[in-house]
C-alpha cells in the first residue's frame, strides 16, 4: 500500500543530490558506527546493567571464555578448561593476554577478580553463584583451579555472560583496566561512545576495525530511520516493524534470531492462581500467533512450553506444544479447579515498553474470552520491577532471556525457590521444576542431562511456574557490506558484542 | 456572535459523537480481530482496522468519549476550586491570598510534563491520575483570573456600597462578583479544555496517560507511530481528529474571549473603497473670505451589525481667523465625531458619506490622505480630551513633541529638541530641560495638557481643534488651561474649534457657540445671545440645568437616543417639555432665525421667552 | 530596588520548595533505583547484590537524613551524583543545559523571525487575505500536537526524502555544518508552537495599540503612516509580546521533552525523563530544580525587561 508513493519520493529525493549530501555523515572503512539502543547506565564490569552496556563492556573486557557464532563456548583468556576428577573445574590461561596497560593477564588477576565478584560488599551480576565457589587456586601464574561446594556442570557458561570482566588487580576502584579488543578513547555523555583498537590484543589480526563509534538511539524508529539513511552502519535490536524494510533495502541485511521470550507470571500466594489449574488453564487459553503478529508484526514465534530452543538436545516436539492453544480445555480446567463462570483479576505490565503493553492487550483479551476479566495495570517500568519482587499482582506479563542456551540458564525463571524476582513468578509451588533443574545442574553426563531436563519440561507443564507465549526475534541491522559479525543464536544474541572483533567492510 | 456559530456547531457535533457513542451501530472499540491487522477499509470499518484489528472508526468515536471526558473533567474541577481560591483570595487578602494565590506560582514553577511525570508515576497511569494531573495543572490560570477579577470588582462602587450595607462576604461574592467573573472563567474554562484535549493526548502518547485498551486519541497516535510505514493512513486518522479538535475548540475560544470582552468585539471594518471624489470636481463654493474653517452639510455613517448608523448628519458652522467657536453639547451628540472627520481621523469604520469642509483654499473631507497628513499637525492641530492616554506613555514628552516638529520640519534632531524646549516654555512649564525628559506618568494632569498643546502649537496651526481638552482635569488646572489657550490665540491669532459639554467654559473662551443635539446642530450665534436668548427648549434646558456646567444636565429627563434609535422628526421631542405630535412628523430644517443665528424647532417663535436668566 | 531584591528572595524560596517537594514525592514514588539499575533489561538480579547497591548508594539511611544531606549539599552548590554511574549531577546538568537553551533559542529566533512581521501584517490588514490565511495556518499550527508534527517531519524528510538526518546529535566544534543539519528539525517543531502563540500575540496587540488614544494624537501630529506604526504602534505592541515569549521560553525549558525525545537530541529533558524511569533521585531533583531555578529567573530578566521598555513599570 505505501510502496508507490514511497517509491516515487524516493525517486524525487534522487533529483536533489546537492540537497542531499549534507545531511549524510561520510562512512570511513575503519570506522563502524553502530547504533545502540540505550545509554549505558554505567560500564561497571561486573554489576548487570543492561544488554547496550554489555555489548560496550564485551568489547572493552574480556573473560575466560566466549561463545562462537554456532554458539559453542570459545577459549578467550582461557585456552581450555576441564573438570577434574576431584571436583574441581581447571582453567589454562593463554600466556599472550596483556591488559590495556601492557600488563601480563594472570591466574592472580582472575582470582582477584572473581574475589570482588563473590565478595561480602559485591554488587556483581554473578555474585551468587561465585559464592558457591569454596576455593580458588592458582597453582602456578597460568592456572587457575575452581573448587565449588556441589558439583556444578555449567561452571564455565558462568565465563560467558558480558558481567564477567577480568580486570587487572591493581586497577583503581573506578578505573578497571580490561583485556579487551578496544579501548575507551571518547564519549560525549549521553549520545556517543568511541572505541579505539587495542593494538596488544591477543588474537592476531584482530580487531579487524580501527573504531567503532556508539551512538545512543533510544527510540527504535529512529534508530531504524538512522541504518536507513545512513547515518550509521549497524544498529542492534531493529525495531520489528522495521525489520522488513531492512531486509528489502538492497543497501542493508538483517541478522535476526529467535532468543528473547515473553512469558506471563503468577502470583501463587493467593486467589485463584495459587492453583496450578487455573495457571494451566491460563496457559491454554492464549493463541500465541496473536502475540506474534500484533506485538512482533510476525518476527518471532509462538512459544506453547517451556522455554527450550528448537534445535537444541533438550527440545522435544510433544513437550513444545504441552500448553497449546484449547480454550474449551482451559474453561474445563477453570472449571475443575471451581470457577466455572471465571473471575474478575488484574494483569499487570508496563505501558514503558511496546511489547509488554500488546502482549498484555491480547493476553488480556483471551483470558477474557475464557472468563477471567482483567483490568490492566500499566505502571512505568520501575514501578512495575517493585510491584513484581513484592509480589503485588495476580498475574504480570514479563519478557526475558535465559543466561544461556543451556536449560540451566532457565533456571532463574523456572525455579521459583529462588529469591522473589520483578522475572520470575511470585511463590508459585513448583517444587519438582525446581529440583529436576537442581539435578541436572549437577549432572555431567550429557545424555543423562536430556533425560533429566525432558523431565523438568513435563514437570513444568504440570505445575506451571510460569507461562510461555512467544520466542521474540532479536534483530541487527547492517550495511550489506558489513562481514563477519554474526548474531548468536538463541538466547546468546545479547552476547552478540564480541562477535564485532571479526566485523568489517568488504 | 456569528463567529461562533462555526467552530460552536464543530465542537457540537464532535461531543455529539462522543457522547452518543454507545448508541451509535458501532463494532466494540475493543474486540480484537487479529486476522485483519491492518486492514484497510472493510465492511463495517469504513476507516479500516488497527493494530489489533480494531475498527479504526469506532475507536475514533470512543476515544472522543475519553479525551474529551478527561478534558472536560479535569477543566471543570480546576474551574471549581481554581474559582473558589481566587475568590477567597481575592477577597480577604492577607493570609488567604497568600495559601489561595501565591502559591500557586510553586506549580507554575514546574514544567508542565514533569508535574505528570511525577504524579503518574506516583499514582500510575489511568483516566483518574490524568484527570488530577490536569485540574492541578491548570488550576493557576482560574485562580490568577478570578483573583484579578475580584480585586477589579472590590474596587467598583456598587461592590462597595453592598459592603457598606454590611451584607456578608460569602452572598457579596456570590450575587455580586461571580455573575462579573463568570465571562472570564468560560473563556479560561474553554482554554483549559482545548489545552486539556492536547497534553491528554501528548501524555498517552509518551504511555502515561489512559491505559489501554481504551481508546485514548493519543494512544492510537502511539500505537500507529509503530506501524507508520506499513498503514500511515492508521496515524493520519487519529492525528486529523485531534487536530479538528483542538483547531475547533481553539476558535470557539477566540469567538468566545472577543464576546466576552467587550474591547476586541464590535464590526468587522469593511474595506471597501470610499467615495473619494477629487475636490477638483465639486462645484467652488464661495468660500467666506475671513473664514478658516467652513462646514457644510458634514454627514458622518458608521456601518454597524444593525445597519449603518449616521451619528452625525448635516452639520454645518464656520470658523474666522482668531475666533473661537465652540461646539456643545451632552456625551454622544457627535461633537467629537464631526471634529475627528475634519481632521480625517476617522476611524476605518466611519466614512463621510456627505458634506463638504473648507478650509481655506483646500477642501478637507475629500483630500488624499498624504495631502492630508501634511495639513494634520501642520497648519490644523488637534488637543485631545485625556492627556494620559494621548500621549505615547513609552516615549519621553519631550520626544514626542520634537516628533511633531520634524514631521512636518526639515530640521535636525538637536534643532527640534531646541524648538521644543522653547514650546515648552511658551505653555508654561517651568524648568522645561528638566520636564522634557520625564515620561507621561511622572506628570501631572495639567502638565501633561499643556504638554499637548506645546505638541499642537508645534508648527503654528491656523486652526486649533480642542476636544474637550479642560475635561479630564480639575477645576483649578481647567482655568490655567483655559487661560493659557487665550493667551495664545492672542499672542497667534489661531482659530479655535472648542469642544466641551461645560456652558462655563463656553462662556469664559468662546465667542460664537454651535449647540449639537443626537447628531445634529439644534442651534446657533454668538455666545452673549445664546446664552441670553436661547431659542432651541434643548439649549434652555441646558442652561437652566446646569448653574456651573460641571456635570451632565441631570434636569433634563432621559438621555441622548443611540444613533440607530433617532426619532424620525425632531430629535429633542421625546424629551422636550413642549413637544407637540407636531414636532415628530417630519425631519426639521435648521431655521436662520437671524443673522447669524439660527435654531432647528418648529415652534421656536411660540416659545421665545426672552426673560429667563443668563448664568454668569 | 527594593523589589527586585524582594522578586529574588521569593524566587529563592520558590525553588527551594519546588526542590523540596519533588524530594519528598520521589521518595514516596514507588520503585527502587538499586533494583532497578541492577534489572537493566529484565535481568534478575540477585537480592544481595541489590541490598548492598541499597546501602552503598545511602539509601537505607532515613528519608531527614537524605533530605539533611541534601540540603547541606545544596548550601555548597553540589547537587549531588547520579545514583547510577556517580556522576556529578552539575556536571550532566552543564553538559545537556546549552543543548537545551541552543534548541529553544534557535526555534525561538526562528519564530520571532517569522511570526512578528507577520503578525504585525495581519492587523494592519485585519480581515484582508493574507490576514485569514495566516490567522487560519497560525489556528491549525497550534492545534498540531508536537509529538505528531515532529514523528511527520521524519517520516517525509529524512526516512522518504532523506534530505535531512533522522536526529542525534554532533557537537558543533566536530561538524558545524552536521551540527545545524541535526538542529534544523528540532528547532524547526519547537518554532511551530511558539510561531503560532506569538504570530496571535503579535496581531492582538498590534490591533489593541492601533486602537490606542496615542496612536490617533501621533496621527494628529501629522506622522507618516510608517512613522505612526514603528514608533508608536510596533514598539508599543512589542511590550506584552516579549513578556509572552519570555514565559514561553520559560515553560518550554521543561517542554523539550518530546522534541528532544522524538529527535534525538541530548538535551536536559531526556536525562531527566530518563532518570525519573531510573528513580535517579539526586539527578531527578537536580534537573527540576535547575529547570524551575531558571524558569524563575527567566520571569525576573522579563520583568526587568519590561520595566526597561514600559517606563510606567519603573515607577510603579
Amino acid at each position: 500500500m505505501t510502496t508507490l508513493p514511497r517509491r516515487s519520493l524516493l525517486l524525487a529525493g534522487a533529483t536533489l543530490p546537492l540537497l542531499r549530501r549534507p545531511a549524510r555523515a561520510q562512512s570511513t572503512p575503519d570506522t563502524l558506527r553502530f547504533g545502540l539502543s540505550a545509554w549505558p547506565p554505567n560500564l561497571q564490569p561486573w554489576a548487570s546493567t543492561g544488554a547496550s552496556a554489555g555489548t560496550v563492556k564485551l568489547l572493552i573486557h574480556r573473560s575466560l571464555v566466549s561463545y562462537d557464532s554456532q554458539g559453542e563456548l570459545r577459549g578467550e583468556l582461557a585456552e581450555s578448561w576441564s573438570h577434574e576428577d576431584d571436583g574441581a573445574w581447571v582453567f589454562r590461561l593463554r600466556r599472550n593476554a596483556v591488559f590495556h596497560n601492557g600488563e601480563p593477564v594472570t591466574a592472580d588477576d582472575i582470582k582477584w577478580t572473581l574475589e570482588q565478584i563473590a565478595g561480602e560488599r559485591s554488587t556483581a551480576y554473578m555474585r551468587a553463584q561465585f559464592q558457591r565457589v569454596e576455593r580458588i587456586e592458582t597453582p602456578d601464574a597460568h592456572t587457575l583451579r575452581l573448587v565449588t561446594k556441589e558439583p556444578v556442570a555449567t561452571l564455565p557458561h558462568w565465563f560467558g555472560g558480558y558481567n564477567m570482566a577480568m580486570v587487572w588487580r591493581k586497577s583503581a576502584p573506578n578505573e578497571p583496566v580490561g583485556a579487551g579488543p578496544y579501548r575507551l578513547t571518547g564519549q560525549e555523555r549521553g549520545s556517543s561512545l568511541e572505541l579505539t583498537a587495542f593494538d596488544r590484543f591477543y588474537k592476531p589480526g584482530l580487531p579487524r576495525l580501527k573504531r567503532i563509534r556508539f551512538v545512543v538511539y533510544a527510540d527504535e524508529n529512529l534508530r531504524a530511520a538512522a541504518l536507513q539513511s545512513g547515518d550509521v552502519d549497524m544498529i542492534e535490536y531493529v525495531p520489528w516493524q522495521s525489520m522488513a524494510a531492512v531486509e528489502s533495502d538492497p543497501a542493508l541485511k538483517l541478522d535476526a534470531v529467535d532468543g528473547p521470550f515473553m512469558d506471563v507470571l503468577f502470583n501463587g500466594t493467593r486467589g485463584p492462581f495459587a492453583d496450578a489449574r487455573v495457571r494451566r488453564a491460563v496457559a491454554h487459553a492464549i493463541r500465541r500467533e496473536d502475540i506474534v503478529k500484533t506485538a512482533f508484526f510476525g518476527r518471532g514465534s509462538p512459544l506453547e512450553g517451556v522455554p527450550i530452543p528448537r534445535g537444541t538436545p533438550w527440545y522435544d516436539e510433544q513437550l513444545a506444544h504441552g500448553w497449546n492453544y484449547d480454550p474449551a480445555r482451559a474453561k474445563a480446567l477453570l472449571a475443575e479447579a471451581g470457577h466455572p463462570d471465571g473471575f474478575q483479576t488484574t494483569l499487570l505490565a508496563t505501558a514503558q515498553f511496546g511489547m509488554h503493553k500488546d502482549t498484555a492487550e491480547v493476553v488480556q483479551q483471551h483470558l477474557a474470552a475464557i472468563g477471567i476479566q482483567c483490568e490492566l495495570r500499566l505502571p512505568d517500568w520501575s514501578t512495575r520491577v517493585s510491584l513484581g519482587t513484592r509480589g503485588q499482582y495476580e498475574i504480570a506479563i514479563h519478557g526475558t532471556t535465559a543466561e544461556n542456551n543451556d536449560p540451566d540458564g532457565l533456571s532463574s525463571v523456572l525455579d521459583t525457590t529462588l529469591s522473589p524476582s520483578h522475572g520470575r513468578s511470585f511463590g508459585v509451588q513448583a517444587p519438582r521444576t525446581a529440583a529436576l533443574l537442581a539435578q541436572g545442574r549437577a549432572e555431567f553426563d550429557p545424555q543423562k542431562r536430556v533425560a533429566t531436563y525432558k523431565d523438568m519440561q513435563r514437570a513444568a507443564l504440570e505445575e506451571v511456574p510460569m507461562v510461555g507465549l512467544a520466542w521474540r526475534s532479536q534483530g541487527y541491522g547492517m550495511k550489506r557490506n558489513v562481514q563477519g559479525f554474526a548474531n548468536l543464536p538463541g538466547a546468546l544474541t545479547t552476547l552478540s558484542g564480541t562477535q564485532l572483533e571479526t566485523a568489517a567492510f568488504a | 456572535m456569528k463567529r461562533l456559530i462555526v467552530p460552536g456547531t464543530l465542537v457540537g457535533l464532535i461531543l455529539l459523537a462522543a457522547l452518543a457513542a454507545p448508541l451509535l451501530p458501532l463494532t466494540d472499540p475493543i474486540r480484537q480481530d487479529i486476522m485483519h491487522r491492518l486492514a484497510g477499509p472493510l465492511p463495517g470499518s469504513p476507516l479500516g482496522r488497527d493494530e489489533f484489528g480494531r475498527d479504526v472508526l469506532s475507536r475514533l468515536i470512543w476515544g472522543a468519549r475519553t479525551s474529551l471526558g478527561v478534558a472536560f473533567a479535569s477543566a471543570l474541577i480546576a474551574g471549581i476550586f481554581g474559582t473558589l481560591l481566587g475568590l477567597i483570595g481575592g477577597w480577604f487578602r492577607g493570609l488567604g491570598e497568600l495559601l489561595a494565590v501565591r502559591s500557586m506560582d510553586v506549580i507554575l514553577c514546574f514544567p508542565p510534563v514533569l508535574l505528570a511525570l511525577l504524579v503518574v508515576t506516583l499514582m500510575g497511569p489511568g483516566a483518574g491520575t490524568l484527570i488530577l494531573v490536569l485540574s492541578v495543572l491548570y488550576l493557576p490560570g482560574f485562580v490568577r483570573v478570578t483573583y484579578a477579577e475580584v480585586l477589579s470588582a472590590r474596587s467598583h462602587d456598587y461592590v462597595e456600597a453592598v459592603r457598606a450595607l454590611g451584607a456578608p462576604a460569602p452572598r457579596i461574592l456570590l450575587r455580586t462578583v461571580l455573575p462579573n467573573v463568570a465571562g472570564p472563567v468560560l473563556v479560561q474554562l474553554s482554554l483549559a479544555v482545548a489545552s486539556a484535549v492536547v497534553l491528554e493526548s501528548g501524555l498517552s502518547f509518551l504511555g502515561l496517560g489512559v491505559v489501554p485498551p481504551a481508546p485514548s486519541w493519543g494512544l492510537m497516535i502511539r500505537g500507529a507511530r509503530a506501524t507508520m510505514d506499513q498503514a500511515p493512513m492508521l496515524l493520519f486518522w487519529p492525528c486529523a481528529v485531534l487536530t479538528l479538535t483542538i483547531l475547533a475548540m481553539n476558535l470557539l475560544c477566540d469567538a468566545l474571549r472577543d464576546a466576552v470582552d467587550p474591547r476586541t468585539s464590535g464590526p468587522r471594518p469593511r474595506l471597501r473603497a470610499v467615495d473619494r471624489l477629487l475636490p477638483g470636481l465639486l462645484p467652488r463654493r464661495d468660500a467666506t473670505p475671513e473664514s478658516v474653517l467652513d462646514v457644510q452639510g458634514l454627514t458622518v455613517e458608521i456601518d454597524t451589525p444593525r445597519g449603518p448608523i449616521r451619528p452625525v448628519q448635516e452639520v454645518s458652522f464656520n470658523v474666522r481667523a482668531g475666533e473661537t467657536v465652540a461646539i456643545v453639547g451632552e456625551s454622544g451628540s457627535g461633537k467629537s465625531v464631526s471634529t475627528t472627520a475634519l481632521m480625517g481621523l476617522l476611524p476605518p469604520v466611519a466614512r463621510v458619506v456627505n458634506g463638504e469642509a473648507w478650509f481655506g483654499e483646500t477642501e478637507l473631507l475629500r483630500l488624499p490622505e498624504p495631502e492630508m497628513r501634511k495639513l494634520r499637525g501642520g497648519r490644523m492641530a488637534m488637543v485631545f480630551q485625556d492627556p494620559m492616554s494621548s500621549l505615547n506613555p513609552v516615549y519621553r514628552t519631550g520626544a514626542q513633541v520634537a516628533e511633531a516638529i520634524q514631521a512636518h520640519q526639515r530640521v535636525s534632531a538637536e534643532a527640534a529638541w531646541k524648538q521644543a524646549e522653547g514650546l515648552f516654555r511658551r505653555v508654561g512649564i517651568a524648568d522645561p530641560e528638566r520636564r522634557m525628559r520625564a515620561y507621561p506618568h511622572e506628570m501631572s494632569g495639567g502638565m501633561r495638557q499643556r504638554v499637548m498643546i506645546a505638541m499642537a502649537l508645534a508648527n503654528r496651526p491656523h486652526l486649533l481643534i480642542c476636544d474637550e481638552p479642560t475635561t479630564a482635569l480639575d477645576v483649578t488646572v481647567q482655568a490655567q488651561i483655559l487661560d493659557l489657550l487665550a493667551e495664545l490665540q492672542r499672542e497667534t491669532g489661531t482659530a479655535i474649534v472648542f469642544i466641551t459639554h461645560s456652558l462655563g467654559v463656553v462662556a469664559e473662551i468662546a465667542q460664537r457657540v454651535v449647540v449639537m443635539y443626537a447628531g445634529q446642530v439644534v442651534e446657533q450665534g454668538s455666545v452673549a445671545e445664546v446664552f441670553h436668548d436661547p431659542l432651541h427648549p434643548y439649549t434652555r434646558a441646558l442652561l437652566a440645568a446646569v448653574p456651573e456646567g460641571e456635570t451632565q444636565p441631570s434636569g433634563i429627563p432621559g438621555v441622548v437616543p443611540p444613533p440607530h434609535a433617532f426619532p424620525e422628526g425632531c430629535r429633542f421631542a421625546p424629551r422636550c417639555a413642549h413637544a407637540i405630535p407636531a414636532c415628530s412628523a417630519a425631519p426639521l430644517a435648521l431655521d436662520m432665525a437671524a443673522p447669524g443665528r439660527a435654531v432647528r424647532c418648529i415652534r421656536w417663535t411660540e416659545l421665545a421667552h426672552p426673560k429667563e436668566e443668563v448664568p454668569a | 530596588m527594593a523589589w527586585i531584591l524582594r522578586r529574588i528572595g521569593v524566587s529563592l524560596i520558590l525553588a527551594w520548595l519546588v526542590a523540596s517537594i519533588v524530594f519528598m514525592t520521589l521518595h514516596l514514588v514507588p520503585g527502587d533505583p538499586a533494583e532497578l539499575l541492577l534489572s537493566t533489561g529484565g535481568i534478575m538480579p540477585d537480592p544481595g547484590a541489590v541490598a548492598e547497591l541499597r546501602d552503598r548508594l545511602g539509601l537505607n539511611d532515613p528519608l531527614l537524613v537524605q533530605y539533611g544531606g541534601f540540603l547541606r549539599g545544596l548550601t555548597r552548590g553540589d547537587l549531588g551524583n547520579s545514583l547510577i554511574d556517580d556522576y556529578p549531577v552539575l556536571a550532566e546538568v552543564a553538559l545537556r543545559l546549552p543543548r537545551t537553551l541552543e534548541l529553544i533559542f534557535a526555534g525561538a529566533i526562528l519564530a520571532i523571525v517569522v511570526a512578528l512581521p507577520a503578525g504585525t501584517y495581519a492587523a494592519l490588514h485585519r480581515g484582508g487575505a493574507f490576514d485569514r490565511v495566516a490567522s487560519g495556518l497560525a489556528a491549525l499550527l497550534l492545534a498540531v500536537p508536537v509529538f505528531v508534527v515532529g514523528t511527520l517531519l521524519i517520516l517525509m524528510l529524512a526516512q522518504w526524502l532523506r534530505v535531512m538526518p533522522a536526529g542525534g546529535y554532533v557537537p558543533f566544534a566536530d561538524n558545524p555544518g552536521r551540527h545545524l543539519a541535526l538542529l534544523a528539525l528540532p528547532a524547526l517543531t519547537i518554532a511551530k508552537g511558539l510561531a503560532a502563540v506569538l504570530f496571535r500575540m503579535t496581531r492582538a496587540s498590534v490591533l489593541d495599540a492601533l486602537s490606542r488614544d496615542h496612536v490617533r494624537t501621533a496621527r494628529a501630529k501629522g506622522l507618516t503612516p510608517r512613522g505612526v506604526l514603528v514608533r508608536h504602534v510596533v514598539r508599543n505592541a512589542l511590550i506584552p509580546v516579549l513578556t509572552v515569549l519570555g514565559l514561553h521560553m520559560g515553560t518550554l525549558l521543561g517542554g523539550t521533552v518530546l522534541v528532544e525525545y522524538v529527535f534525538n537530541w541530548p538535551g536536559l529533558s531526556t536525562p531527566l525523563l530518563r532518570a525519573v524511569e531510573a528513580r535517579d533521585y539526586p539527578m531527578v531533583v537536580g534537573i527540576v530544580l535547575t529547570i524551575s531555578g531558571l524558569f524563575l529567573l527567566i520571569n525576573l530578566i522579563m520583568d526587568l525587561l519590561y520595566a526597561a521598555l514600559d517606563p510606567r513599570i519603573r515607577a510603579a
